[in-house]
């Protein structure tokens, strides 16, 4: 829409006076990030309702954070007698929050629509480690994001996993050895994008043939390559190694598995054929992202093990939003699919709690089912469900204290830990955050890759 | 799955539309109910009487004569509360967001556009309506777009009836301006286009406009002297007809500036869109130059001008509360607005606007979750309760009407398994003028379609 475009262009002003302001702020305190002191060893939250989203809530109950992992839960816990103790009476504590999608702190880098194939994009290269979009997600309890790629190509670029540790320097945010991610689209946007300007694909058969047609490229490079290899291997030296495509072998990660593919689609028709060019080619979809009409298909995708990270109740903003229903998530989830809620926003994403409770009110779904859609499935979905996403010993201590219930509309985070560091306490002074002192950035829009690229 | 006969269901849908809310018959007595009236407390185990589309009567159960042959609606464990208001959506101007040949939001051929009527453009039969009343809300405001300093006029409407004029409770109910960087359209990026380009060219032609206007009335008043004269001039009704060939011109009507007319006289309220508080300062300025009864709207960034704005007495529609705070604010900035007015004693309403942009109509159902945050941030309960209902029906003239559980006014009530304004509750029934709304919307049609 008009108002919002324009409203944008007011933000993006801002972000340049920002970034002025930065840099003489730069000249008189350098400092931007400030050395905090290494978190205590061991930490003990006694007397919390536990939502551990892995089994269950354990009211008046304790959780141990050793060396930055979670190392006890229960109502008793064994940390030692030297443990800094946080009294959590009164208080929720529940795994840091976890979305699966999001376009934060990538200014304006969201999409390279100049071709619909640009898999070997990676949004590392763009990400803003000081775009107040992150702070202001932390505040809302949000310890792990996926930045991905927009929806304007068939096949987008590369995503990055980051720990939202705000205050510290941009390659100790990434989320270690976090599988990689790339983004796939399909429907409306690829289609406008392109078919706004007179190229292939303006229809979605089109969209989905420019897939296949570039696979059908990877394929015959991989085979170069085999081939090249295997003479190689035979003891043949003096053969030319075939040219290093970076696009092609971003897609030969795809179908030799090495990616996780995280798909822009909402219609049933879409799910399905995206499921039947998997097949075809031989990779799996990780998830189906927006995903608002896989309530009318979720008994055929579920056996396909593929996810979905769906809006709660965002509707009616295009066509192939036509047909979003708020029960989606719990009518997919009870055929089988594992769903989770994310943003694809950087209003929403303050908030998922709440967008988690309101899967109470849609459909019926259990506090510990709705605690699960923001956190322990959107883990999986990253593939980071081994390390976060549950009060599970072992796991990262990323963990957030509430002073309310999380699934209400009034709750509030009052700390967040990573990796058992605090990086947000609602009762400092200022920003609250204690590893951050210095100068943020603007973001300059919404954070969706829908309305960039959309309206 | 789809179910093979589902499509002829979705074809008989009527979605906005009802039979009309003609007087029910029946008496309705809803009893045992925790009611929360807004305008005298919360009564634990009351009883709420619907009758000829008003409430009847309101109190606690035993003083309460329950009407013989009422229909008795038992609401142990749920609770009852007036029907809420949204203070601004683009309802029947918008249906599918990216598809402009379903919208009718502005018209931004020029900044002045006053003598828009939203009641022309009201698509009554809009999908976004039931979704919309199916979590509570049964009136709105429905406003133009943003685009222009002045965009149109405002109906207040219910969201049910049989019809645009069964559900248009009162057209040109106020005025929409709006003030600030989004109205300098004619700006080209990085130079300037045409004027207005700036907000000195944007408030010149506000002041001149208003100028205008009055310089209208004082022209057409005296040619109406002027006519009455000369028509009492005319002895025995003999017409001359030379006299009347030597007359000037019968005065000439201009509707864009004859619209505002009934703001300049402080008739009718302006709703003033703005955000920044140096641009609050700019627009009241003008505002209060030409004596307007403002009502303003967003005032997210209005941290530096909270007293100014309680010492003007004029009552605010905030929202989005979920607007971004600036680079390097506490992520709190905005969230505590609602309470830091309502501490400073403005009238305050909340709108259901997400942030991003001013109006999200196909989100009004997330009124009761905004102010419920409005709580999370220290606004009390009851003024978070009465920012969605009394003081929105109050500030666009309904406050005899609509707005709490009153006997007399319209009975527009819902009734709720627990607290309304919490994301986890559910909304059992809807009454608007004591008609118990169908819990349809294209939504849950489609939500069975597939369930079956």
């Amino acid at each position: 829409m008009l108002t919002r475009k324009l409203h944008r262009h007011v933000l993006l002003a801002a972000s340049r006076v920002g970034a002025v302001v930065l840099a003489i702020a730069g000249v008189t305190a350098a400092a931007y990030s400030q050395p905090a002191p290494a978190p205590p060893q061991d930490i003990v939250f006694k007397n919390a309702t536990v939502m551990t989203a892995s089994h269950g809530t354990i009211e008046h109950g304790s959780v141990w954070v050793h060396g930055g992992k979670i190392a006890g839960v229960g109502t008793k816990v064994d940390a030692p007698a030297s443990a800094v103790v946080v009294d959590a009476t009164g208080e929720w504590l529940t795994p840091g929050i976890i979305d699966p999608h999001s376009h934060s702190a990538l200014d304006n880098d969201v999409n390279e629509a100049t071709s619909p194939v640009t898999p070997a994009m990676h949004m590392i290269d763009a990400f803003d480690n000081r775009d107040k979009a992150l702070y202001q997600a932390l505040a809302g309890g949000v310890t792990t994001e996926l930045l991905l790629h927009g929806s304007a190509n068939m096949i987008g670029g590369q995503a990055v996993v980051i720990k939202n540790k705000v205050g510290l320097d941009r390659d100790a945010m990434l989320f270690p050895n976090a599988p990689g991610s790339i983004k796939f689209a399909s429907g409306e946007n690829p289609k406008r994008v392109y078919g706004g300007r007179n190229q292939l694909p303006s229809t979605r058969m089109g969209n989905f043939e420019v897939m296949r047609m570039a696979f059908e490229e990877a394929k015959s490079y991989m085979a170069e390559w085999d081939a090249y290899n295997a003479k190689v291997a035979k003891g043949d030296k003096d053969l030319m190694a075939p040219k290093r495509d970076l696009k092609l072998e971003a897609l030969a990660d795809v179908l030799r598995g090495k990616l996780y593919v995280q798909i822009h689609c909402y219609r049933a028709d879409e799910f399905l054929t995206e499921e039947a060019i998997a097949h075809e080619y031989g990779y799996k979809i990780r998830a189906f992202h927006h995903a608002l009409e896989m309530y009318k298909v979720a008994d055929k995708i579920a056996p396909e093990d593929t996810a979905i990270a769906t809006f709660t109740d965002w509707w009616g903003f295009k066509d192939e939003a036509w047909d979003a229903i708020p029960w989606n998530a719990v009518m997919s989830m009870r055929q089988g699919v594992r769903v989770a809620l994310k943003s694809d926003s950087n209003d929403h994403i303050r908030r998922l709690n709440q967008e988690a409770g309101k899967m109470v009110h849609y459909g019926g779904a259990t506090e510990d089912e709705a605690i699960r859609m923001v956190t322990l499935n959107p883990a999986w979905i990253i593939g980071v469900d081994d390390k976060t996403g549950s009060i599970d010993v072992g796991k990262d201590a990323d963990l957030v204290l509430w002073n309310h219930d999380p699934l209400s509309t009034y709750a509030r985070a009052q700390k967040v830990y990573i990796d058992g560091d605090l990086f947000f306490d609602v009762s400092l002074p200022g920003l609250g955050t204690p590893h951050f002192s210095g100068v943020m950035h603007g973001d300059s829009d919404s954070g969706s890759d829908d309305e960039e690229d959309g309206q | 799955m789809r179910k093979p006969f589902g499509i002829c269901l979705l074809l008989l849908s009527a979605p906005a539309l009802l039979t009309a809310v003609e007087a029910p018959k029946k008496v309705i007595a809803i009893v045992g109910g925790r009611l929360l009236t807004v305008s005298h407390g919360t009564i634990e185990n009351g009883v709420l009487i619907l009758a000829d589309r008003k409430i009847a009567a309101v109190g606690e159960a035993g003083k309460v004569k329950i009407p013989a042959g009422a229909e008795v609606v038992d609401a142990h464990g749920l609770t009852v509360y007036p029907g809420l208001i949204d203070p601004e959506t683009n309802f029947g101007l918008i249906e599918i967001e990216s598809d402009k040949y379903s919208t009718d939001l502005a018209e931004p051929s020029d900044e002045i556009m006053p003598h828009m009527h939203v009641a022309d453009a009201f698509h009554a039969d809009t999908e976004l309506i039931p979704v919309a009343r199916l979590n509570g809300i049964t009136n709105a405001v429905v406003a133009p777009a943003s685009e222009d300093s002045i965009a149109g006029q405002d109906i207040f409407i219910q969201l049910a009836g049989a019809d645009r004029d069964e559900m248009i409770l009162g057209r040109d109910t106020a005025l929409a301006m709006n003030f600030g960087a989004d109205q300098r359209r004619r700006g080209k990026e990085g130079g300037h286009g045409e004027y207005p380009s700036t907000r000195m060219g944007l408030i010149t032609q506000l002041r001149q406009t208003f100028l205008d206007a009055q310089d209208y009335v004082a022209r057409r008043d005296a040619a109406a002297a002027k006519k009455e004269k000369t028509d009492d001039n005319k002895d025995g009704g003999k017409s001359d007809p030379k006299k009347e060939d030597k007359g000037e011109k019968p005065f000439k009507r201009d509707l864009k500036l004859e619209a505002l007319i009934p703001y300049l006289n402080g008739e009718r309220p302006v709703v003033i869109g703005v955000y920044e508080a140096y641009d609050i300062e700019t627009i009241m300025a003008l505002a209060q130059e030409f004596h307007l009864k403002v009502i303003l709207n967003h005032v997210t960034h209005s941290q530096e001008v909270l007293d100014k704005i309680a010492a003007w007495k004029v009552p605010v529609i905030m929202g989005s509360i979920y607007d971004f705070p600036r680079a390097n604010e506490r992520f709190d900035a905005v969230y505590t607005l609602p309470a830091e007015l309502a501490k400073r004693g403005v009238k305050i309403a909340i709108s259901s606007a997400d942030a991003g942009g001013p109006v999200s109509s196909h989100s009004s159902r997330n009124l009761p979750y905004a102010a419920g945050f409005a709580v999370a941030y220290g606004l009390p309960y009851d003024e978070a309760l009465k920012a969605i209902t009394l003081n929105v029906a109050e500030m666009f003239g309904f406050g005899d009407k609509l707005g709490s559980l009153d006997v007399g006014k319209m009975a527009n009530v819902v009734i709720a398994n627990g607290d309304p304004l919490d994301v986890r509750t559910d909304v059992k029934q809807v009454y608007i003028q004591g008609r118990a709304v169908p819990m349809v919307s294209r939504q849950t049609k489609l939500r069975d379609e597939y369930s079956k």
